[in-house]
């Protein structure tokens, strides 16, 4: 069989074969061990709705028994490995990516009309895949920033100790940080994350599972689930911690405090 | 029926794409034409009403008028849609026409999918494969009714070309062989009486112009007019390429960087 290589390009393509699968098996689960990582991270925050007392006890377990150090280096590698790997398929040219936004655009407009006249089992539905696509590079772009800095501001938090005498992760630096501004980054940061990672996993499901996992329809509806309510976990948790909500299970440990 | 009396009612507004490559002084345009909406009227008895009332010079392809031949593909509001079998009735009475991007134009609303796909099918060699010298007198083998399925499934591509307009990776890149090509690979990578192994399809499935160049926008699925399993296409492709090459091939001898 034929391949079409250039000049400049003249690697066996073989080669290049198995390296485009490696690539998609490292994008694919780097992205993967990120998604399920931020469905942790969740709940690992929102231990502050418990009150500072749980969150800093969290905070103390996981520094302590040294799995928080661990942990964020690995998390920031595959992030690192993740943005190079999976952004190869992000169209260099300007142009390229004008083309691609112009087609899923019009392919997610075409249907959405109201047409008295549309016969229910009309093709034309909006179809929202490559605009979803789109949004999953817009929101990378973002987390790229907003993420390498929160990854760098908490890494310092975590390291600093087995340096210094500084406490490590503190309810009290955390409430007063989010409190002053960082609700604004977090939040975005919140968003674009939850998105990218539940976009992320259902496009992985989908090319991968096609045939014997349940059908995209319902996949995409499960999505959508994960989607909403890690984000309104998650929502929540920022609002604890930015000072506007007081913590709602904070029952939970207070009962049995001396 | 309210959807007589719906159709009957409108004046549909054709605002369609105009140029013409061979002359120099053809400007690419859009030009608006309006038509009374008939009952069940398609897109195709719009055009030639077009055609012979309106503009005798407009160029659109149609052969089969019934949704066998792949010629009449084209972006309607944005969508790639087959012109004979899209009724007037879904859509908005003001209709956006334009030619299938990806593809060669010929002039106004026909492209050239013909050579897109020859080049597809040579760089493929999408034939059976047989390695035995044909035998007159031997019997036919035998092949189980699941997999004749599964091929004639795939077999029922017409070639539109509809996928091939709706993937953002073959709009920006022109070797990729897109939900066609793929298809059809997967249709020969079925086939028992195909002697080609994994080892051979390799490099056309898994490289950047094949499976592993998709970005899974998953916008061919939804557009093809025959409605083929392309994503279960693909899966599949992934997963057998992953499962028998992948893992078992790392011992090739090293490749000869000058061929």
């Amino acid at each position: 069989m034929k391949i079409l290589t250039n000049a400049t390009n003249a690697v066996d393509s073989k080669v290049n074969a198995r390296r485009q699968i490696v690539y998609e098996l490292i994008s694919g689960g780097t992205g993967l061990a990120l998604a399920l990582f931020m469905f942790g991270h969740v709940v690992l925050v929102g231990s502050i709705l418990t009150g500072e007392r749980g969150f800093d006890w969290m905070a103390t377990m996981l520094e302590d028994y040294y799995i928080a150090q661990p942990t964020i280096a690995a998390i920031f590698a595959l992030f690192i490995v993740h943005a190079i790997v999976a952004s190869r398929k992000i169209p260099a040219q300007l142009d390229e990516r004008r083309r691609m936004i112009a087609l899923a655009k019009g392919l997610k407009n075409a249907g959405r009309d109201k047409v008295p006249s549309r016969r229910d089992n009309s093709p034309f539905v909006p179809h929202l895949e490559s605009m979803l696509w789109i949004w999953q590079v817009r929101t990378g772009m973002v987390m790229l920033v907003l993420g390498s800095f929160h990854l760098v501001l908490l890494g310092m938090d975590i390291f600093t100790p087995l340096f210094g005498d500084h406490a490590g992760i503190e309810s009290s630096t955390s409430l007063a940080r989010v409190a002053a501004g960082l609700w604004l980054p977090y939040g975005i940061l919140l968003l674009c994350v939850e998105f990218h990672a539940s976009v992320g996993l259902y496009r992985l499901a989908v090319k991968w599972g096609s045939g014997f996992l349940p059908h995209r329809r319902h996949l995409h509806r499960i999505e959508q689930v994960i989607f909403w309510v890690v984000l309104g976990l998650g929502a929540i948790t920022l609002l604890v911690l930015a000072g506007v909500l007081s913590p709602p299970l904070e029952f939970l440990l207070s009962e049995g405090a001396s | 029926m309210s959807d007589k009396e719906n159709a009957a009612a409108r004046r549909l507004r054709f605002e369609i794409f105009r140029f013409n490559p061979e002359d120099p002084n053809s400007e690419p345009h859009i030009d608006v034409f309006e038509i009374d909406e008939r009952p069940y009227m398609t897109l195709y008895m719009a055009l030639n009403e077009i055609r012979e009332t309106l503009d005798s010079g407009l160029q659109f392809d149609f052969a089969c008028r019934s949704a066998i031949c792949g010629s009449c593909g084209m972006m309607v509001n944005g969508r790639p849609s087959l012109g004979c079998r899209t009724l007037t009735a879904d859509l908005p009475e003001t209709i956006r026409l334009h030619p299938l991007p990806a593809f060669k134009l010929i002039g106004d609303l026909s492209v050239d999918t013909g050579t897109w796909f020859r080049e597809m099918a040579e760089r493929t060699e999408a034939w059976i494969h047989e390695q035995q010298p044909f035998n007159k007198d031997a019997t036919e083998e035998r092949m189980s009714d699941d997999i004749a399925q599964a091929i004639y499934e795939g077999d029922r591509c017409i070639e539109c070309g509809c996928c091939v307009a709706s993937c953002g990776v073959a709009n920006v890149n022109p070797d990729f062989l897109a939900a066609a090509g793929l298809n059809r690979v997967s249709r020969f990578m079925m086939d028992p009486r195909d002697k080609r192994d994994d080892a051979d399809w390799f490099e056309v499935v898994a490289g950047q112009q094949g499976v592993f160049g998709c970005v899974g926008l998953m916008a061919c699925a939804d557009v093809c007019p025959k409605e083929l399993p392309l994503l279960e296409v693909y899966a599949y492709l992934r997963r057998r390429i992953l499962g028998s090459k992948f893992l078992s091939d790392r011992s090739d001898p090293p490749p000869d960087i000058n061929t």
